[in-house]
């Protein structure tokens, strides 16, 4: 390994099964640059992600890599870095993944507060099964299974995750590459739960959340914003007009594996041989 | 008299303190020098409902219930109105009358009767509601002729922990009870003796936390699980005791986090394990899948309990194997141990965890309620002598744990690497050069995703040539009995103790028989089998459910036999020695067809 690190270190050769112009490239590029510049060395990298077009990412990253079943990254994060904190852990997933079917996950790993950073590629669709709506798709989307309009309202996932107790807050743009590596160099160095929801257009199925609709609805916070109030992110968060693109919200608090883990020694290092009188301590409280 | 052998039945609502009057007088059995095997059946909520606690003790091993029940300690009306009917002809009952009366129609004349006012005296003269229960062992230390000596003092030692005041008011509970028994009763025996031999140096143990113990002594360090009876109980041991070695315990939100967790943690290197009951284990099928294909080892405690959906939490039932063995979509290999006793729930919690490495793969430890539940006398345990096989792991340099500790080289390394024996030397993250893609959907030797023809053939071939590798190393059955017998039993798990107390009896009763309790029931054991029902006539397999699973199970692989029999329990109970041997005769001499 060389002493700088370049993004082509993340990279494989692995071909993409992405679409052309995918907004998900945008992601993976901006992650491969983040990793290089923290320096991060792709063998301390353990990056998880589930299933669909957003989890394919795990694949063209150098790295550890997992892909598991749908919408069950973050347990799978969360255990790796109890088992070792020396790893950096990545989770990544899309709307569909984190707030569908990993929804109860999504929740209970923010409560939870390990040292994780969640990537949320938000397309408001349903892409690998070939466009249906989403838990972020806007209401009135027509699609295969909402062919008078998508019936319900979309969800706000940082509104979620803010109110169950995250400790980093942001989103970003695909097709704004420096700002989004800026997020996310930015939420992998937090200590504690990082969430960056990056939006993220699906070229093939979404004929409305477009590169040119995200450009025209989409604003920075600017430097006036101050991310450790709380109120503010709720109420920037929650507000109805354009939306709005930054670090939302940050906070330090123990996190889970401060306060779950009694020793410094990761605990794929503790020793399994064990101490034989101490196990017999233990048989002695059954005699 | 009946020395030295004796089943008694603690009834009451729940939180009458039968649970607890229960332990304790196992604890008193177990320093006499007896073997006790305790059986829980409680109803699911926590206070109220009928709650009952079997207590059996005798001077030879037992792994299960009697036929009857000798001595039911009622501490109200509905326990003596649920139960009479087990009572053993010759036993007796202590029922407190403080407020209740026993009605004349339900009154066996072919049992004793002692009616104490426990909770009046205990209010009265002790001046402490609390010790209602610790007086009804002291009725029971009376009439079954214990040594009072040896009763004051194992209850004493019992609650030494707690302090010179507790001792003295519980042993003043006891001599209060035995005193109402001379004066009421006088010398009037039940009929029983027990006395006290010599304590062996044994140990009294819940199956649950044989299994936990087994499996931190043999280097788990990581578990993740729900809350779900009857597993429950590892979870907190593990909660417990975890982090004093080095391990973390995690309660999930769920199971499908709990078993997604448990195999991140094992993907990082840890020897992780999860444990659930029916409803859990189904929740956890898709994951399970996963670990299969990553080739993750990972171990999964099955508590089983009485279904389908929520079923009857607090029950015993043998009805997840079909799920176990087949649940899941697509196929990957797994394997499926199950102790019959305590002391084997310990070193198989152990075993598992080393199948699970050795082979990269899922590891099921499948028990029930009846012995997960149950406490049993069992000798100290070997853990000195346990050995940790970790299997082809590549660890971190320097890194003691694993056994094999050589270093890989990025570009040549392939985690999924075809081999003989279908097992890739794994690495862990933060290994140099051992970067991968583990991909749950197919993928190639180096773990890059592909739906390549040849490569799918060659990679589900690799997975399933491990079923065929590990034979050698999963646990045999156990036989007893007479080998050259014409009836043959089989069964698996709590069951073997109910049934080796039958053999014997249909043995004196002139039927020989032979039992073969099957460890491994997957990869199927076909070989074991054959082998077992050669020239028997008869073959009858005993189970705890409706279906037969295990019996389906014998008549797909090892062929269709005639002359096999199932015996069949459903009712939520553990079997009772003769309801093993009824049906056995009852076949026998009828005109069931025996192999000719």
């Amino acid at each position: 390994m060389t002493a700088v690190l370049t993004p082509k270190d993340f990279a494989t050769a692995t071909p993409s099964w992405w679409c052309p112009g995918c907004g998900d490239y945008g992601v993976l590029s901006a992650l491969k640059s983040a990793l290089a510049d923290l320096g991060k060395n792709p063998k301390d990298v353990a990056f998880v992600s589930g299933i669909g077009c957003s989890g394919k990412i795990s694949g063209y990253l150098h790295s550890y890599a997992f892909h598991g079943v749908h919408g069950r990254a973050l347990p799978v994060a969360t255990a790796v870095k109890l088992a070792n904190q020396e790893l950096t852990v990545i989770a990544a997933g899309g709307d569909g993944d984190g707030y569908a079917i990993g929804a109860g996950h999504f929740v209970h790993a923010v409560r939870r507060n390990p040292d994780v950073t969640y990537i949320v590629m938000d397309n408001q669709t349903y892409g690998l099964t070939k466009g249906q709506s989403s838990p972020t798709s806007q209401t009135g989307y027509v699609t295969g299974t909402s062919p008078n309009g998508h019936p319900e309202a979309p969800m706000n996932g940082l509104v979620v995750a803010l109110a169950a107790g995250a400790t980093f807050l942001a989103r970003g743009f695909s097709a704004h590459p420096k700002l989004l590596v800026e997020l996310l160099k930015q939420a992998i160095a937090h200590k504690g739960f990082s969430i960056v929801e990056v939006e993220s257009p699906c070229v093939t199925y979404n004929k409305i959340n477009t590169y040119a609709w995200f450009k025209e609805n989409t604003f920075y916070l600017d430097e006036t914003y101050d991310p450790t109030d709380k109120v503010a992110a709720f109420k920037t968060l929650i507000d109805e007009g354009k939306m709005p693109l930054g670090v939302f919200y940050r906070e330090d608090r123990a996190t889970l594996e401060d306060l779950a883990l009694k020793d410094a020694t990761p605990v794929v290092k503790a020793s399994l041989n064990g101490d034989l009188s101490r196990f017999a301590s233990i048989q002695d409280q059954y005699r | 008299m009946i020395v030295n052998s004796i089943e008694i039945m603690f009834g009451g609502q729940a939180g009458d303190g039968s649970l607890t009057t229960g332990d304790l007088i196992a604890g008193v059995f177990k320093r006499m020098g007896l073997e006790v095997y305790t059986y829980k059946d409680f109803p699911s909520r926590i206070r109220g409902g009928h709650t009952n606690y079997v207590i059996r003790a005798q001077q030879r091993e037992n792994y299960g219930m009697a036929d009857m029940v000798d001595c039911l300690v009622a501490f109200d009306l509905e326990a003596v109105e649920a139960h009479i009917e087990e009572m053993r002809p010759g036993g007796f009952i202590i029922f407190d009358n403080t407020s209740e009366q026993i009605p004349a129609e339900i009154k066996r004349s072919d049992i004793n009767w002692y009616e104490v006012p426990l909770a009046k005296i205990a209010k009265e003269e002790l001046k402490a509601e609390i010790v209602r229960n610790t007086i009804s062992l002291g009725v029971l230390g009376a009439l079954i002729g214990m040594d009072p000596e040896v009763m004051h003092g194992e209850v004493a030692a019992l609650w030494k922990r707690k302090g010179d005041k507790v001792v003295e008011m519980n042993v003043g509970a006891v001599i209060a009870g035995e005193r109402y028994v001379k004066e009421q009763f006088g010398d009037r025996p039940s009929g029983y003796s027990l006395t006290k031999s010599v304590d062996g140096d044994r140990l009294l143990m819940m199956g649950n936390d044989a299994i936990a113990y087994g499996a931190l002594v043999a280097g788990c360090r990581f578990m993740a699980g729900y809350p779900i009876t009857p597993a429950t109980d590892i979870l907190e041991w593990m909660a417990k005791y975890l982090p004093r070695h080095g391990g973390v315990a995690v309660q999930a939100e769920d199971e499908l986090a709990a078993i997604n967790m448990t195999i991140g943690a094992a993907f990082t290197g840890v020897r992780a394990m999860t444990a659930t009951s029916g409803p859990g284990l189904s929740l956890m099928t898709e994951a399970i899948g996963l670990a299969g294909v990553l080739e993750i080892p990972v171990v999964i405690v099955e508590c089983a309990r009485a279904g389908p959906s929520t079923g009857m939490p607090t029950k015993t039932e043998q009805s997840n194997l079909n799920h176990i063995i087949f649940g899941g979509h697509g196929e990957i290999p797994k394997a499926v141990i199950s102790p019959g006793t305590v002391e084997e729930s310990f070193y198989f919690a152990a075993l598992a965890l080393n199948l699970a490495e050795k082979y990269q793969m899922p590891i099921f430890l499948l028990t029930e309620q009846a012995l997960c539940q149950s406490k049993a006398t069992l000798p100290l345990l070997e853990f000195e002598a346990l050995e940790i096989d970790r299997g082809k792991l590549i660890g971190h340099n320097g890194h003691t744990n694993g056994n094999g500790n050589g270093k890989v080289v990025f570009g040549e390394y392939k985690r999924f690497a075809h081999t003989e024996d279908g097992v890739s030397p794994r690495v862990i993250p933060g290994v140099d050069g051992g970067m991968h893609l583990a991909a749950g959907s197919e993928h190639n030797d180096a773990g890059v995703i592909t739906e390549n023809v040849k490569n799918r053939a060659k990679m589900m071939e690799k997975r399933m040539r491990k079923l065929e590798s590990m034979r050698e190393d999963l646990p045999k059955g156990n036989i007893f009995g007479d080998p050259s017998a014409e009836v043959a039993i089989i069964g698996w798990g709590a069951n073997r103790g109910p049934i080796v107390e039958a053999l014997d009896r249909l043995a004196a009763a002139g039927t020989k028989t032979r039992f073969l309790q099957m460890r491994t029931l997957w990869p199927f054991p076909e070989d074991e089998v054959r082998d077992f029902i050669k020239g028997a006539k008869h073959v009858f397999v005993v189970e705890n459910n409706f279906t037969g699973q295990l019996d389906r199970l014998i008549r797909v692989v090892v062929g269709p036999l005639e002359y096999m029999h199932s015996v069949r329990k459903y009712n939520g109970r553990a079997f009772r020695p003769i309801e093993i041997i009824e049906p056995i005769e009852r076949a026998l001499s009828s005109t069931v067809l025996a192999r000719t």
